[in-house]
C-alpha cells in the first residue's frame, strides 16, 4: 500500500512541476492510486469531470511519468471513488444547539443498494482460535472472489459472529473491487421477495435482480427450511451464479446436512465449496472480544471484572455485548469505575443461572435415552448394556456439573471413587475415536441443559 | 470563428446556464466562462463548475465555425443590457471576441478554450418522464435538506424508484419531505443522492420546460436531457438513512384544516414568533379547540383559533414555525391533515386525498 502511495506522490511532484498551479489543484487534488495490479495502475478520481479530463488530456503525460518511475507499468485506468475515507473522519463533529428534536434516524445507516452494514469490517472482528479457520477462509474468498471456496458456508450458534464475518467479506470485496456488485440478503427477505414477485406476477424481475450480482451473501439460510418453492428458486439461482464463477456466501446455525426439510440437491450444493464451523468462543477469545468492545465504548475494565463476565457468560457474544452495555450505562451515571461487587450485582440477572439437576434426573434422562430401567444404573450388575450408560452418567456428572469423584461414587450406589475416575477416563478416551458416542453425548447434553 | 444569432434566444440560454458559469473559481478561471462552440448553424453553449455541467443549443447562422471561452458574467450583463436589438454578430480572434449590433460594438477578452473541461456523458439506458414531473418532485422536497456539508447524504435529495413510482426525499434530521411521482414506464435504477444545490439548479433550468426529459443514471452521475438541453450532475456516494421506519403508521390526534387557513394562520403567528421560531399548537378535540400560539417576550403574544375537524386525544405541542410553513407550497390539495402522536413524536402533514406528498416535522423540546 505504502509503495503505491509513494509512487503517486512522486508522480504528482513531477506533474506539479509541469502544470500550472490552477490546473494542478483542480485536476490532481484528491487523486490516489487505488491499486496496482500486474502492470495496470488503477487511479481513483473524485468525479466524472476529472475522469473525462484526465483520460482525454493528460493520459499520455501521466503514463509517461509513471513509467519513468516504475518501468513495469503498462496501462492506466480511472475509477471514480469517494475521496480518501480517512479524510472524512477528520470532519469536525458539530455540537447541535438547536432546541428542535431530531428525527430518530441514527443507527439506521445501511447501504440500500447492497444491504451491507458498514460497521461490520474485518478490522472490528476479533480473531481467536475459535474462528481463525473461518477467518482464513473468508480472507481467501476476499482475495479471489468466486474462484476458491465457492460457495462458502459458515455455520455456528447464534451470537458467534457469523453475520459480522460475512458482512465483513462483502464490505471488503466492495472496497477492493469497486466494480463488483455485492448484495447481502437475509433468507427471510429473499423468501419474502420471492413471494412478492409471485404475487405481482414478476418472477422474471426477481430472477434478474438476483442474477446480476457478482457476490451474493445470504444470511440464516436455515429459515428456508420447508419453503419448497423458494428453495427451488434458490437452487436455480445458485446454479446460475455458481456457473458464472460468482461468489456465494451462506450462513446458517447448523451444518447443511442437519437443516431439516432442506432439499438434498441444495444440501449437496452447499457442501460443494467450503463448510466452516464457528464454535463458541473460548475463554481467552471471549476476554479479547470483551476488551475490544469495551475499548470501543471507551471504558476500562479491571482484569477481575473481565474474568468474571467472561466466565459467567460463556456462549453468546451478543450477551457479552449486553452485559457491557449495562456496565457502560452505569459507568456513565456514576462516573467512576465499577467494582467487581457492583458488576456482579448488575449481571445477576443477565448471566444465565446454572441449571441445577439432581443426580437422579441425570440418571433418568440417560436411562431413558438408552431405553433401560432407571434402577439398573444404581445396581451392582456388570452387564455391558448397563455399564456404558452408567459410565456416561458419571462422566456427565463430573464434566458438566463438577461433582467430586467420591460423592459421585456414593450417589451411584456406593461405588469407590477410583471406579468413577476410571469410568470418566474411559468415556473420554473413547470419545476421541468413537464419533457415535460423541453424538450421543452431545444429544444428552442438550437434553440435560 | 464568426456567427450571427437572435439576441433573445441567446440571452435565454445563457441566463439558464448563467449561475453555473458566473461562480468565480479562483482555481481554474476558465470555469467562470461559457464555452461557445459554433458549427453547422448551431451554437453549443457549455458551462460547468465541475459539480454540475450544462450544455445548451441555440440556432445561429454560422459563417466560420470555431470555439471561444467567454467570461460568463460579462457576457450576460452585456447582452442583457443591450436595448432594442434583434441580432448580434460574433467574431472571435486572438484572445478576444467582438460583438456587433446595430448600435453597439463590444470587445470581450476570452480565455483559452482548450482549458475548458468536457461535460461527461452518462452511459446508461435512459427513462423518460415529463420534465415538469421531475421538477415538481425536486421542488417538493429539496428545501428539507441541510446546507451543512458535514453529512453529504443529508445535503442531498434522495431519488429512488419504488415499483411504479419515482420517489424524491430529503431530510435535515429535523424534518423530512417525501414526494412520489407516478412513472409511465417503470425503471429500476436503485437509488441516487443528488446534491441539493444541483437539484435547485436543475429545477431552475428545467422549470417551464414542456415535453419529456430523458433521465440517465449511472453510479456516479445523473444526466437529464430535454430538447437541446443537457444537464449532468455528480452524485453523492453515501447512504441515505432508512427513513421509512420512522414514518408513524397510526396517530392519536388528527386535525383536518383548509390549506389556505393554515397558511394564513402561520403568517399571522410569525409576527410574534421568538428567536427560536417557536409555535405552540393546542388541539383539544372534545372541546373543539385548535389554537396556534406564538409568544415573544419583547413584542407580545398572539393566539389564533383555526377552524378544523378534530379527532383523537388532547395534545399541546411546540414546533419550529419555519419548518411547518416550508411544506405549504408542496401541498396541492385544498384540505390538509395534521396528524400527531405524542409530544416527542413527529407530526405528519399530508394533503387530504393526496398520497403523493408526505411531510414529517419533529417537535421542539420544552
Amino acid at each position: 500500500m505504502d509503495d503505491t502511495k509513494k509512487l503517486w506522490e512522486n508522480t504528482l511532484a513531477e506533474i506539479e512541476m509541469n502544470t500550472s498551479p490552477a490546473n494542478f489543484n483542480t485536476w490532481f487534488k484528491d487523486t490516489r492510486i487505488l491499486k496496482k495490479d500486474s502492470g495496470a495502475v488503477f487511479l481513483s478520481v473524485p468525479n466524472a469531470f476529472v475522469k473525462d479530463w484526465l483520460s482525454s488530456k493528460h493520459h499520455g503525460f501521466i503514463l509517461k511519468i509513471l513509467r519513468g518511475l516504475s518501468s513495469d507499468i503498462r496501462s492506466l485506468e480511472y475509477t471514480i471513488a469517494p475521496t480518501d475515507p480517512k479524510k472524512k473522519q477528520e470532519l469536525p463533529t458539530k455540537v447541535r444547539t438547536s432546541p428542535n428534536r431530531e428525527l430518530p434516524l441514527e443507527e439506521l445507516y445501511i447501504n440500500k443498494d447492497d444491504n451491507l452494514n458498514p460497521k461490520y469490517t474485518f478490522e472490528s472482528l476479533v480473531v481467536g482460535p475459535f474462528n481463525e479457520l473461518a477467518y482464513a477462509a473468508s480472507q481467501a474468498v476476499v482475495k479471489q472472489p468466486g474462484l476458491v471456496y465457492n460457495p462458502l458456508f459458515i455455520y455456528g450458534n447464534t451470537g458467534v459472529g457469523k453475520t459480522h464475518l460475512i458482512q465483513a467479506i462483502g464490505n471488503q470485496i466492495k472496497n477492493s473491487y469497486p466494480e463488483k456488485r455485492v448484495h447481502y440478503v437475509t433468507s427471510e427477505k429473499f423468501a419474502m421477495d420471492y413471494i412478492g414477485s409471485v404475487q405481482a406476477n414478476k418472477v422474471n424481475n426477481f430472477k434478474e435482480k438476483y442474477r446480476k450480482y457478482d457476490v451474493l451473501i445470504m444470511d440464516d439460510i436455515q429459515f428456508l427450511s420447508s419453503k419448497e418453492k423458494t428453495q427451488e428458486e434458490l437452487f436455480h439461482l445458485f446454479n446460475n451464479i455458481h456457473d458464472s464463477n460468482k461468489q456465494i456466501i451462506f450462513s446458517s446455525d447448523k451444518h447443511p446436512n442437519f437443516i431439516p426439510d432442506m432439499e438434498d440437491r441444495l444440501k449437496s450444493r452447499f457442501s460443494a465449496g467450503m463448510i466452516v464451523d464457528i464454535p463458541t468462543p473460548d475463554h481467552e477469545s471471549r476476554a479479547a472480544i470483551l476488551r475490544s468492545k469495551a475499548k470501543n465504548l471507551g471504558i476500562e475494565l479491571a482484569q477481575e471484572v473481565v474474568d468474571f463476565i467472561v466466565s459467567s457468560i460463556t456462549t453468546n457474544v451478543r450477551e457479552l455485548e449486553g452485559a457491557l452495555n449495562a456496565i457502560s450505562c452505569h459507568h456513565q451515571i456514576k462516573n467512576k469505575e465499577l467494582t467487581l461487587g457492583e458488576v456482579k450485582n448488575l449481571l445477576r440477572h443477565s448471566s444465565k443461572p446454572k441449571k441445577t439437576l439432581s443426580v437422579k434426573e441425570v440418571a433418568r434422562i440417560v436411562s431413558d435415552f438408552y431405553n433401560m430401567e432407571e434402577n439398573t444404573i444404581y445396581e451392582k450388575t456388570r452387564k455391558k448394556e448397563v455399564i456404558r450408560p452408567r459410565q456416561i452418567v458419571m462422566f456427565l456428572l463430573r464434566e458438566d456439573f463438577g461433582i467430586s469423584y467420591p460423592s459421585i461414587g456414593e450417589k451411584m450406589g456406593g461405588r469407590d471413587h477410583t471406579t468413577v475416575i476410571h469410568s470418566c477416563e474411559k468415556i473420554k478416551a473413547e470419545m476421541r475415536h468413537d464419533s457415535n458416542l460423541c453424538k450421543e453425548i452431545d444429544q444428552l447434553r442438550t437434553m440435560i441443559n | 470563428m464568426k456567427f450571427e444569432c437572435i439576441k433573445d434566444k441567446l440571452l435565454d440560454a445563457i441566463t439558464k446556464a448563467g449561475k453555473i458559469a458566473t461562480n468565480r473559481n479562483p482555481g481554474l478561471p476558465v470555469l467562470s466562462c461559457f464555452l461557445l462552440e459554433n458549427k453547422n448553424n448551431r451554437l453549443i453553449i457549455k458551462a460547468t463548475n465541475l459539480d454540475i455541467g450544462i450544455r445548451l443549443e441555440v440556432p445561429v447562422k454560422t459563417e466560420t465555425p470555431g470555439v471561444v471561452a467567454v467570461p460568463g458574467e460579462v457576457l450576460i450583463n452585456l447582452i442583457g443590457n443591450l436595448p432594442e436589438t434583434k441580432n448580434i454578430k460574433f467574431e472571435g480572434s486572438n484572445g478576444e471576441v467582438k460583438l456587433t449590433t446595430n448600435k453597439n460594438f463590444a470587445t470581450i477578452k476570452t480565455k483559452d478554450p482548450n482549458d475548458f473541461p468536457s461535460i461527461p456523458e452518462t452511459k446508461s439506458e435512459p427513462f423518460n418522464m415529463p420534465a415538469s414531473d421531475f421538477v415538481n418532485g425536486l421542488k417538493a422536497v429539496w428545501y428539507s435538506s441541510t446546507q451543512s456539508s458535514i453529512k453529504p447524504e443529508l445535503s442531498s435529495v434522495f431519488i429512488y424508484s419504488d415499483s411504479e413510482d419515482l420517489v424524491f426525499a430529503a431530510t435535515d434530521s429535523f424534518r423530512l419531505a417525501e414526494k412520489r411521482i407516478k412513472l409511465k414506464q417503470s425503471k429500476d435504477f436503485g437509488n441516487v443522492l443528488l446534491p441539493y444545490k444541483n437539484a435547485l439548479e436543475i429545477t431552475r433550468i428545467l422549470d417551464g420546460e414542456g415535453g419529456d426529459v430523458s433521465v440517465f443514471i449511472d453510479k456516479n452521475q445523473i444526466s437529464l436531457s430535454s430538447g437541446g438541453t443537457y444537464i449532468t450532475s455528480r452524485l453523492v456516494d453515501s447512504t441515505f438513512p432508512d427513513y421509512k421506519q420512522i414514518i408513524p403508521k397510526e396517530f392519536e390526534t388528527e386535525a383536518v384544516v383548509l390549506r389556505q387557513d393554515l397558511a394564513s394562520s402561520l403568517k399571522l403567528a410569525n409576527v410574534m414568533s421568538d428567536k427560536f421560531n417557536q409555535i405552540n399548537l393546542v388541539i383539544y378535540p372534545v372541546k373543539k379547540v385548535f389554537e396556534m400560539k406564538t409568544k415573544n417576550t419583547e413584542l407580545g403574544e398572539n393566539i389564533y383559533s383555526i377552524d378544523a375537524a378534530l379527532s383523537g386525544k388532547d395534545i399541546d405541542i411546540s414546533f419550529n414555525l419555519k419548518y411547518v410553513s416550508d411544506c405549504l407550497n408542496s401541498l396541492t390539495a385544498d384540505s390538509v391533515s395534521v396528524s400527531l402522536n405524542d409530544v416527542s413524536k413527529p407530526m405528519v402533514i399530508r394533503g387530504v386525498g393526496d398520497k403523493s406528498f408526505l411531510y414529517l416535522v419533529m417537535p421542539m423540546n420544552r
